[in-house]
């Protein structure tokens, strides 16, 4: 079993050998780059869908507005003061930094758990989209409450969707992203005139005299659909603040601030999270009240700005499933026999549209967002105990790479234990991650101190 | 000069994607006639983007 295990983590080491080296100075980038690079990763398809939620899930306009500020705020400090500190001083990308510390063998597990997460975020993102073209087809949209496929038709469009999107990751990775950065602006655009234009709808003057009134009782009402839960100021918050949970505080943006001048560019992150989880989930609030609060949006997109709304729904899913297609190819290369990165992006899509077809992947897509990062959240605990914990207490670090260890015990007991214990604990999902972080964060303190005082020959 | 130009028009293409809801909510625009709008606003704005990024900057001369 070891060689085995050993063997998968060498074939891991080869992917990502060409980071495998501090960033050299020479490479560092302007703050510019960093703004523009938030700007256009923040505004994507499922914001049609996360701001509606709200709408449905009956928040106040008070709650919505103080729980996004603070919940966004939160997410850029936690950017700024857990994240790019790590990546700007050890100018390594997640993966080798985890790697010195728990061992090749977690960084396996690591990548098939990110290699499943990111199929089932892609196949949100295929869903939504396919919202959008089902329209064109009078195809019914699934409802809130299905679980499972509703129609041959949906499933047919989903699978048309799936396979050109996946084509596309394989054919044109580059230049697609190039196409997203070109589309960011203009899909952020689409978000803010399709709420424009849906005010008349709504009642709102053109002096805006009544906005306030409009917004307090014809959109953000307080009053939650049939069978969802009623949302107030804290879930706002916390789920602002989870949303990107695995890149903050799971560090997995280590591999994008590495690259910064500054830890202080952490504040840039600014820039995707006011725009993007701000602006564009209070318009998908406005255009879903503007439908009568039918969660379908390409209805919504529709409704709001017609056929450029349509395509922006659709270019926001395709340039956004696209690299998360492609790192869940990524990811998978390394569980593969040698496949090549074509066959192992074509495997996570056919993944993903399969996951695309049941529409429990967006309609439940806010619990979705808060498992993802749930899941992943414990390794960024352990990564900033070793970091700036273990120095302080004179406790050994990189272990895993002074004793060539395959895995690192004490992460995994970490990493397992805590996502037992917080599964377990009688809080609401999106509450779970915070006492689960101070969990990770003390125990795998705890273990190893305890480690320390072991004798010498009892060590592993 | 000319990606300056070329991005000159790109910002204007997606001023006009607001500008023409603004004119719909104040009530100068009809609905269809913003939906239309919008769309040559969002053509522009790509046609003119493209060119902007795929244009090389001018090298400073000496």
């Amino acid at each position: 079993m070891r060689p085995r295990f050993a063997d998968l983590a060498d074939r891991l080491d080869g992917l990502y050998e060409f980071d495998r080296e501090p960033v050299a100075e020479a490479k560092l980038q302007p703050w510019t780059k960093f703004a523009g690079m938030f700007a256009g990763e923040h505004v994507a398809a499922t914001e049609f869908v996360i701001g509606a939620f709200f709408v449905l899930h009956g928040v106040t306009v008070r709650d919505l507005l103080l729980g996004l500020v603070l919940g966004n705020l939160l997410a850029v400090l936690s950017w700024t003061f857990v994240c790019a500190p790590i990546a700007v001083r050890t100018r390594l990308t997640l993966y080798w930094y985890v790697r010195k510390i728990a061992g090749p063998g977690i960084m396996v597990v690591y990548n098939a758990a990110n290699a499943v997460l990111y199929c089932i975020l892609a196949g949100a993102m295929i869903a939504v989209s396919a919202t959008a073209v089902g329209l064109a087809f009078f195809i019914p949209t699934p409802r809130l409450t299905d679980v499972f496929p509703t129609s041959v038709a949906w499933v047919l469009i989903v699978f048309v969707l799936g396979t050109l999107f996946t084509l596309l990751a394989i054919l044109g990775f580059e230049k697609l992203s190039r196409f997203a950065q070109i589309s960011s602006p203009w899909i952020f655009a689409v978000f803010i005139a399709g709420a424009v234009a849906s005010f008349p709808k709504l009642g709102v003057s053109p002096d805006l005299s009544n906005l306030a009134l409009v917004a307090r009782t014809k959109i953000w009402d307080g009053i939650a659909a049939v069978g969802q839960e009623k949302f107030g100021f804290w879930h706002i918050l916390f789920f602002a603040w989870f949303c990107n949970l695995a890149m903050h505080i799971g560090l997995s943006d280590m591999a994008v601030f590495r690259f910064a001048k500054r830890w202080t560019y952490g504040f840039l992150s600014a820039f995707g999270m006011f725009p993007g989880h701000l602006l564009a989930w209070l318009a998908s609030g406005v255009m879903v009240a503007a439908i009568g609060r039918e969660l379908n949006p390409g209805l919504m997109a529709f409704g709001a700005a017609g056929y450029a709304g349509v395509g922006a729904l659709l270019v926001a899913g395709w340039t956004t499933a696209n690299p998360t297609l492609y790192r869940a190819g990524l990811a998978l290369q390394s569980i593969t026999p040698n496949w090549p990165r074509w066959k192992t992006t074509l495997a996570a899509g056919a993944a993903t549209t399969v996951l695309a077809c049941f529409p429990v992947v967006f309609m439940k897509l806010l619990d979705y967002v808060a498992l993802y990062g749930l899941v992943l959240m414990p390794v960024g605990a352990i990564v900033f105990a070793e970091h700036w914990i273990f120095p302080r207490l004179g406790l050994e670090t990189y272990r895993a790479e002074k004793r060539g260890w395959v895995v690192n015990p004490a992460v995994l007991a970490v990493w397992a234990g805590t996502l037992i214990v917080v599964f377990l604990l009688p809080l609401h999902l999106y509450f779970k991650w915070l006492p689960g972080y101070a969990l990770a964060l003390v125990s795998y303190t705890g273990l190893a101190a305890l480690d320390r005082r072991k004798p010498a020959g009892e060590r592993r | 000069m000319k990606r300056a130009l070329y991005a000159f028009l790109s910002f204007i293409s997606l001023a006009f994607c607001l500008v023409f809801p603004v004119r719909h909510f104040l009530g100068g625009f009809s609905a269809e006639r913003y939906k239309t709008g919008l769309i040559f606003a969002s053509l522009a704005w790509f046609i003119f983007a493209s060119l902007w990024a795929s244009t090389p900057k001018d090298k400073p001369k000496r």
